[in-house]
Formats: structure tokens, C-alpha cells, sequence
């Protein structure tokens, strides 16, 4: 069965899922920046445990998922398809040499290795792997492949092309094994999601964002299990991995070291800001969005409304704009959100608005509608990236409303200042 | 400064530009450019000062520094030459990688005699090292916009009181150096 078969897409709420477990798509500079966030908020070997951890357990409940849809039941069977799920995911292709005792893995293109050396290995030298992500998979998978209970195998990547070594590599040894937590399924998902709003533009957006879903279809890992599309490295990638870093992370700042809390909550909203710079701006500047859209026009209320579809597109929910005054105020709302399932059935109602990646993303899509000349066709690069969001800020967020908390729906306010 | 500059470079054709840094900082003190080039003295600056720093240190370790020490850089598009001009400055220039070199030297002996002159006379300032610390990773960071976040939550360093930096403790500032060196991927920084 062809893994594209396996999607399911909840029209109505923008939500992608592959075999009932979420997915959206995110690029490489938000991944690296996401992980880089939750090494400064715990420090590089607690960063990379609860890393790994919540990739272990996004893998699991995908996993399983796929095998149970695809009917792989034998070893060998399981192994081949969770490897060619990881590379169509652009994750990379890794080779298993597994058993139910455990064993190695490796792999000479890894998503996280192979972009922190593009992005980053000129200018900094790491001593520690990146590639927790692929630790998790593999795993899972070992786990899944023999039918051994969740946690019972653990990994460690001991080889990093990130550390400048030729390849990745990892050993699979047997862990201590802990109680799994029901899977964040399509059925945990529509229970936490609003009926859908029409908001302004609506029509445009929703037809959009359709043709940008199914643009995404056809987007898959190459020979190296990696995606190299709109100017930036992409992955199909699972929101309970994104959640469980984030709030894990929050908790154990708010719990033991409450005065970093600001600096975290910034830190995780800067990577909603890096996302919609980069992949947003990308998409919006690609030939593949002018044949799906047209040329960029640089009208503010158009890149908003591309925004807002390029966040459906993504599997990022039903994004809408409820009220957008160019250069004074956006308010932008969700019915929906990968963010809000995950925390409600894990952590109950939040206290308060945690929505970090919206709120930042919400900021940004105001600095790119008014500032970004798109019709020169800028060059999203970092030293441009600096120049937008550094210095004195011209507007302030505030989520108003969240479902995290219990509202009706989420928004988020931004005004200038 | 920067006006003077522009009238002793105006008779080298071949000259793409000139960077005078400040050290031991390696912060631009003044520059000239040439029209049309894509690159900024303020991007290059720092990289080249630290550079000669290096140079500096290396061949005192060898026993064989001078003050009249010169880096020559031959690379595919441009030659690049590295001057201290004195203990406090050092120049940079970029030619044309046409430029013969002995029409080079004689430019450029001609031009770093006459930028020299109007240098000023330098009392070291005795910065704070927090305050240094901070520069350093403003220019050197992977992220520099993001820095003084992950400073603070790594550090445990309130972002108020990295704003300002000169004020930071003893404790404080060893915190924020170790957690420098841990962005930077480097055992120790070169201030």
C-alpha cells in the first residue's frame, strides 16, 4: 500500500493525519530551532532525553498506526515500511540492523544532522548529536518490529553529521520499559476542535489551502530521504513530538526555575516567528505558488490571506483572519490547532494561554504582510531574518482567547505599538 | 574619519575597499567600500580582527611577532591585506585580484602612512568583561537575534540584568561566559 494512501485529511479543520495520527509540515530552521529551544530551557543531556523520549512516543503511536492500517505483521515486514514511512516523511533514510535484543542503526542523511551542518556548521563547532528524532524512530520501530512492550528498547546516537562524522549512528540497547499513554488519534483530535468560522476572505483562503494540500500530496523524501523543496529543507512531521518537547519543557522551567519562564515563552514564540519567515515566505516566493496563486503582489491584506492559507495548507488547523488593519491590528483566530489535542488529553485545562507557536507565527505574518517588499523578490536569508524581527519591536502579541484553557476558540491579538 | 578615507583611496582604482577595526574588540572604526560591492565593511570587519589577532598570538607563540606584521590572503576573487597600524587599530584592504602585488604594496604603504596620521591616540578603555561577553556573542552568535534569550534561560540570568551587561556580578559573568563558549561550541573566548 502506498503511503500517500494512508492520509486523511479533516477538510474542514485543516488537519492532516497519516494512518489517524497527525502530522503537519514544518522546514529545518524551525526544527533546529524548536530542539536548540528545549536544549537552552534544559541543558543538552535532559534536552536530548525528553527529545528522544517524545520521539520514541510520537513513533510509537505512528507506527503502530501504519502497521496495523498496512497489515505488516512480520518483523522484516515492519522494519521495511517504518523506514520507508521515515524517508517519505523527509526525516532520511536509515538502515535497521535490529533484533529484539536490540542492535545499530545508521544513516548518512538525517534530517536534523544533515541541516544543522548546512545551517550551522560553518560558524559553530558541536560536540553533542542532533538527530533525537531519529533515535526515537528507531526505537519504536525495534519495539514495534518484535512486539515488545513500549520503552522496552533504547537508543543513543553515538555518530552525528552534525559532529562531523561521515555518518549517523546508533546503538539499540534494551531499556526499562514504562506504561504507554493512549495514542493522540483523529478521535482524540475532533474532540478538541471548534466548529469552523468563516473569517475575512474566507473564500480565497479555503481555496488556497486546498490546492496547497493537495500540492503537499505529492511531496515526498528524495534518494536520501530528505525533501528539498520551496528553498528549504522539509519534513512531515508529528505534532506530539513538537507538543511534548515544548511542554514538558515549560513545566519543568515553571517548576524549578520560575524566572527563566519569560525567556522560554519568548524563545518557543521566536519559533513560530521562524517558521512563517521561512517556510511561509519561502512558499509565498516559490514558482510552485505562483502557478498555484500568481505572481506576489505585495498588498498587504493578500499576503495575510496567503499566510493564513499556507498555515491551513500545512496542517496547521483553521487559521482565519477575524479582523486585519494594515500596519495597526490583526486579529487572528483558530477553531483548531496541533497544538490544543495534545495538551488538553495530556495535561488537562491549562492555566493560561499557551499557544507559543501561533503567537509568534501571528506576529510574524503581520511584520511579512507590511515590511517584505514581494514583488523584488527578496532573499529570505538570516541576515534579513535579523533585520525584521531585531531592534525596537513594532507590534505586541497577546493570545486573548485559547482552547488550552477552556475558551470556545483561540485568538490572538496583535497591535502595534 | 570616514571622509579622509574616501580621499586617500580615491587615487587606487583596483581598491575594493578598506576597513580600519578597532581592537582589541575588533569593532569597525571606520571603512570605505566601493560602489556596487555586495559585501559590507561591517560584516567582514570583525572576522579580519580577530584574525590578526590570532595571527598575533600565533606568532608570538613562535617568537617571531613584530609590530610590522602583514597577512596577505590570495583568494580566487580579491587579495586581501591585514595591517596592524598600531597596538589600538589594524587595516584592512581588499584589491582586485588582478592587482599586481608589488603595485599593491606601494598603494598600500602609501594609503595605511596617511590613514596612521589621522588615527587617533588610543587610552584603553577597561570594558566590562560581561559587557565584552555580550558583544562577542552579538557577533558571533548562530542566532544573534535570539542570543540574549538563550543566554538568559541557560544562564539563569534575568533578562533585565542582561540588559545591562557592565552590571553583571563575578558569578554572573563567569555563568554567562561558560554559557558563551557552550553557544559558540569553543573552550574559551578570545576577548
Amino acid at each position: 500500500m502506498p503511503i500517500g494512501d494512508l492520509r486523511q485529511l479533516l477538510a474542514d479543520q485543516s488537519l492532516t493525519f497519516l494512518a489517524g495520527i497527525p502530522y503537519v509540515y514544518h522546514c529545518h530552521h524551525y526544527n533546529l530551532f524548536h530542539d536548540q529551544t528545549i536544549d537552552d530551557a534544559l541543558g543538552e543531556a535532559e534536552g536530548a532525553r525528553v527529545r528522544t523520549t517524545a520521539a520514541h512516543n510520537a513513533f510509537r503511536e505512528l507506527l503502530g498506526a501504519v502497521f496495523a492500517a498496512a497489515g505488516a505483521t512480520t518483523p522484516a515486514e515492519r522494519i521495511s515500511l517504518a523506514t520507508e514511512v521515515f524517508s517519505w516523511m523527509g526525516q532520511g533514510r536509515m538502515s535497521l540492523d535490529i533484533t529484539a535484543a536490540g542492535g545499530r542503526a545508521r544513516s548518512p542523511s538525517l534530517h536534523y544532522g544533515f541541516a544543522w551542518r548546512e545551517k550551522y556548521g560553518a560558524r559553530v563547532k558541536r560536540d553533542e548529536p542532533t538527530d533525537a528524532v531519529a533515535a526515537g524512530f528507531a526505537a519504536a520501530t525495534t519495539e514495534l518490529a518484535f512486539d515488545l512492550a513500549a520503552d522496552a528498547v533504547t537508543a543513543v546516537e553515538q555518530r552525528c553529521l552534525a559532529t562531523r562524522d561521515p555518518e549517523c549512528e546508533f546503538t539499540l540497547t534494551p531499556g526499562n520499559g514504562h506504561l504507554s499513554r493512549p495514542a493522540i488519534d483523529q478521535a482524540t483530535v475532533v474532540r478538541y476542535v471548534a466548529s469552523p468560522v468563516r473569517g475575512v476572505d474566507e473564500d480565497r483562503i479555503a481555496a488556497i489551502a486546498a490546492g496547497l494540500l493537495e500540492f503537499m500530496r505529492g511531496v515526498q523524501g528524495d534518494e536520501r530521504g530528505l525533501v528539498a523543496a520551496f528553498n528549504v529543507f522539509v519534513t512531515a512531521h508529528l505534532p506530539a513530538y513538537y507538543n511534548e518537547t515544548v511542554y514538558e519543557a515549560i513545566h519543568h522551567i515553571e517548576r524549578t526555575a520560575a524566572g527563566g519562564v519569560p525567556a522560554a515563552e519568548a524563545l518557543m514564540r521566536e519559533a513560530g516567528q521562524v517558521c512563517v519567515f521561512n517556510t511561509f515566505g519561502n512558499v509565498l516566493l516559490s514558482p510552485e505558488w505562483e502557478g498555484l496563486v500568481g505572481a506576489p503582489t505585495g498588498v498587504a491584506t493578500d499576503v495575510m490571506s496567503f499566510s493564513t492559507a499556507i498555515a491551513r495548507g500545512l496542517g496547521f488547523g483553521h487559521w482565519l483572519v477575524n479582523e486585519y488593519e494594515p500596519r495597526k491590528r490583526l486579529v487572528l483566530q483558530a477553531t483548531s490547532n496541533y497544538e490544543v489535542p495534545f495538551y488538553r488529553a495530556r495535561y488537562g485545562v491549562a492555566k493560561k494561554p499557551r499557544s507559543y507557536f501561533v503567537q509568534g507565527a501571528a506576529l510574524a505574518m503581520m511584520l511579512l504582510a507590511e515590511t517584505v517588499q514581494w514583488t523584488e523578490r527578496p532573499q529570505l536569508t538570516n541576515a534579513y531574518y535579523i533585520e525584521l524581527f531585531r531592534g525596537k519591536p513594532r507590534y505586541r502579541v497577546e493570545q486573548t482567547r485559547c482552547m488550552m484553557r477552556g475558551d470556545t476558540t483561540s485568538e490572538y491579538v496583535v497591535d502595534a505599538l | 574619519m570616514d571622509r579622509y578615507i574616501e580621499q586617500a583611496v580615491a587615487e587606487i582604482p583596483q581598491l575594493i575597499g578598506i576597513f580600519v577595526t578597532a581592537m582589541p574588540d575588533s569593532l569597525l572604526f571606520s571603512s570605505w567600500v566601493r560602489d556596487g560591492t555586495s559585501w559590507s565593511a561591517e560584516d567582514v570587519a570583525a572576522y579580519f580582527g580577530d584574525l590578526v589577532r590570532a595571527n598575533r598570538e600565533g606568532l608570538k607563540a613562535l617568537g617571531s611577532w613584530s609590530s610590522e606584521m602583514q597577512v596577505t590572503i590570495e583568494s580566487a576573487e580579491s587579495l586581501v591585506v591585514l595591517r596592524e597600524l598600531s597596538s589600538d587599530f589594524v587595516a584592512g584592504c581588499v584589491f582586485e585580484r588582478s592587482a599586481p602585488l608589488g603595485m599593491v604594496r606601494l598603494h598600500l604603504k602609501r594609503l595605511l602612512e596617511r590613514v596612521s596620521h589621522v588615527l587617533p591616540k588610543i587610552q584603553a578603555e577597561d570594558r566590562p568583561r560581561g559587557l565584552r561577553i555580550m558583544e562577542f556573542l552579538d557577533r558571533y552568535a548562530p542566532d544573534p537575534h535570539a542570543v540574549t534569550l538563550r543566554v538568559s534561560l541557560r544562564a539563569g540570568i534575568s533578562l533585565d540584568e542582561l540588559r545591562m551587561p557592565a552590571s553583571l556580578t563575578a558569578d554572573q559573568v563567569q555563568r554567562l561566559e561558560d554559557t558563551a563558549c557552550k553557544i559558540l561550541g569553543v573552550k574559551q573566548l578570545s576577548l
